[in-house]
Parts: C-alpha cells; structure tokens; sequence
C-alpha cells in the first residue's frame, strides 16, 4: 500500500538511496499502490557522485511491499520494506543491477528487464 | 529482427493454446514447471512444451538471430540462476533501427511478450523458458548480462541487504534464548 508521501528505499545500483512517492500513476484517482505498479517518486537521500540527485523527480517500479502480496494459489508473500526500481520512461531500469528478491508477478506485468536483473525471483 | 520471430511464432499461436494456457505460462510458477521440465535442459519435454504452447524454440530463435545478422548473439543457460526460464539469449543489433526493426504487425501477437518496442535500446522478448535479449551496443556494455548470468550464482552485492535482514533475526533469538535456559 503505497500512497504519496511513502518513503521507499531503492533496490537496485542506481545511486539514489531513499524515495518518497507523490503520485501513482495508471488511474486519475487511485489511492494505493501495489507491486509492479509505477509510480512518480522525489530523491530523498542519494548517493554522491552519481548521475541521480537529491530532489530530482523520477519513475519507479515497486519490487516489494510490507503489504502482503496474494497469489490465486494461496501464497502469500510479504517484505520487511518497501522498495523500488528506478526506471526511465521507457521502462528501462536505470541501475544495472537489483537487490533482494523479487516477486514472479513482475514478469507477467511487463517488468522482465527488472525480473532477468534480479538476484532471486519468488 | 524481430518481425521474423513475430511471424514465426504468430502462426504456431494461430494453431493452438488456450487463455489458461497463457496464464500460467506468464505467471510459471515452480509446481508447473517442475511437472513440465524436470529433465535437464534441452530435453523433448520442454520441447513439446514450447510446440504446444506455441512459443520459440531455441534452435528456431537461433536460426531467425542468425538470419537477420544480429551481431554477437549468446546463449547462455540460465537453469541454475533462476526457475523461471531455461534459456537466456543475448544478441547485438547495429543501430536502434536494426533493433528494433518490427513496428508492422506489432498488435497482431499475442504470445511472446515483447517489452520495449518503442526505445529500441533493449528489447526482451519473453517466450516462456526461452528469453530473448536485444540491445544496442551501449545498452549491452551498460548492463552487462553475460556477466551477471555467467558468473556463480553466489554474489556479492545482496549481501548488504542480507546482513540487515540477519540482524533482525538475531536479535530476536537472542532475546528469546535467556528465557528458554530458564526454562
């Protein structure tokens, strides 16, 4: 359940450090954001010396959410943060590689660039 | 390069499969392809699979790669790496153009999922067990697939976010351990 003003950390290599969503994108009014949902986020904290800034604004992917994540199977999947991949408008990833696990659904919503980077896929 | 494949695999999508099919194709979890491709790879059984389900082969992605010219095209089996697909295959086009050289019949397929049509920067097209890298050569030297699919499966940049996971867990054993002695 992501909503503007969540602070999201960033799973992958691209040098920004801490997100904060302001806005989801895909419906005018929509509240929540779950996996594999897009979303336009501000840089809170970033590495230094690499391409990304603090306060630039940026599109992510959301890999992981401490809201659990229900399969038709009866799975249930559930992180210990909220995380995301910085992504360029194409859907590119900006970073080259990702941390942590990352759930299969990724792949069925069009993310299989973020999926064949990954580490571990649940 | 990329309407060849299209054509190829819309007209084995014609003949066959069904929409749940195609679900669990995309969603592959484990249980299915264990029935399916528990033999090691490049067996008939996952063969048939992909005839059935009317996806790519690899000696077909092969041939079409090689057709076209695409530059440096590898493959690389990815069993060991990850469950969801066998096959990764990674191939160079000279310019965007010749990357992504496909907007005709783009609407027409269905199957193999095709991502990142309009960049022509890395194009995947996703075909079941068999997953199909095209990338300028930029993109290529950028992302370093070959590196991160060729190397053992061990790696070290997780490991930062592993130790945080394992302190956590820790520190409740610890505190759990005092009162278990106790006991």
């Amino acid at each position: 359940m992501i909503q503007p003003q969540t602070h999201l950390n960033v799973a992958d290599n691209s040098g920004a450090r801490k997100l904060m969503c302001i806005r989801i994108i895909g419906a005018s009014n929509r509240r929540y954001a779950h996996i594999g949902d897009v979303i336009v986020a501000v840089i809170k904290e970033a590495i230094p010396n690499t391409p990304l800034e603090r306060s630039e604004v940026i599109r992510a992917v959301i890999v992981r959410t401490c809201k659990e994540l229900k399969r038709d199977n009866g799975m249930i999947i559930r992180y210990d943060d909220n995380a995301a991949v910085v992504i360029d408008q194409e859907g590119n990833p900006k970073g080259t590689r990702i941390f942590g696990a990352i759930a299969r659904e990724l792949r069925q919503l069009n993310f299989t660039k973020i999926v064949s980077l990954a580490p571990e896929v649940l | 390069m990329w309407a060849a494949l299209r054509s190829q695999s819309c007209s084995r999508f014609s003949s066959s499969s069904s929409s749940q099919l195609l679900r669990q194709w995309k969603l592959g979890f484990p249980s299915f392809n264990h029935t399916l491709s528990s033999p090691p790879p490049y067996s008939s059984s996952s063969a048939a699979m992909s005839e059935n389900l009317g996806l790519l082969e690899l000696p077909e992605v092969e041939k079409i790669l090689s057709d076209v010219r695409a530059d440096n095209v590898k493959v690389i089996p990815a069993k060991k790496h990850n469950d969801w697909a066998d096959f990764m295959v990674i191939a160079t086009g000279r310019s965007t153009w010749h990357v992504k050289q496909k907007q005709k019949g783009a609407k027409r397929l269905v199957l193999p999922s095709v991502e990142g049509q309009e960049g022509g920067k890395w194009i995947v097209i996703d075909s079941g067990k068999v997953v199909i890298h095209a990338l300028d050569e930029k993109a290529r030297e950028y992302y370093n697939l070959e590196d991160l699919w060729t190397s053992e499966p061990s790696e070290k940049e997780p490991i930062r976010d592993l130790e945080k996971a394992l302190v956590k867990i820790r520190r409740k054993n610890n505190s759990k351990k005092p009162a278990q002695k106790r006991a």
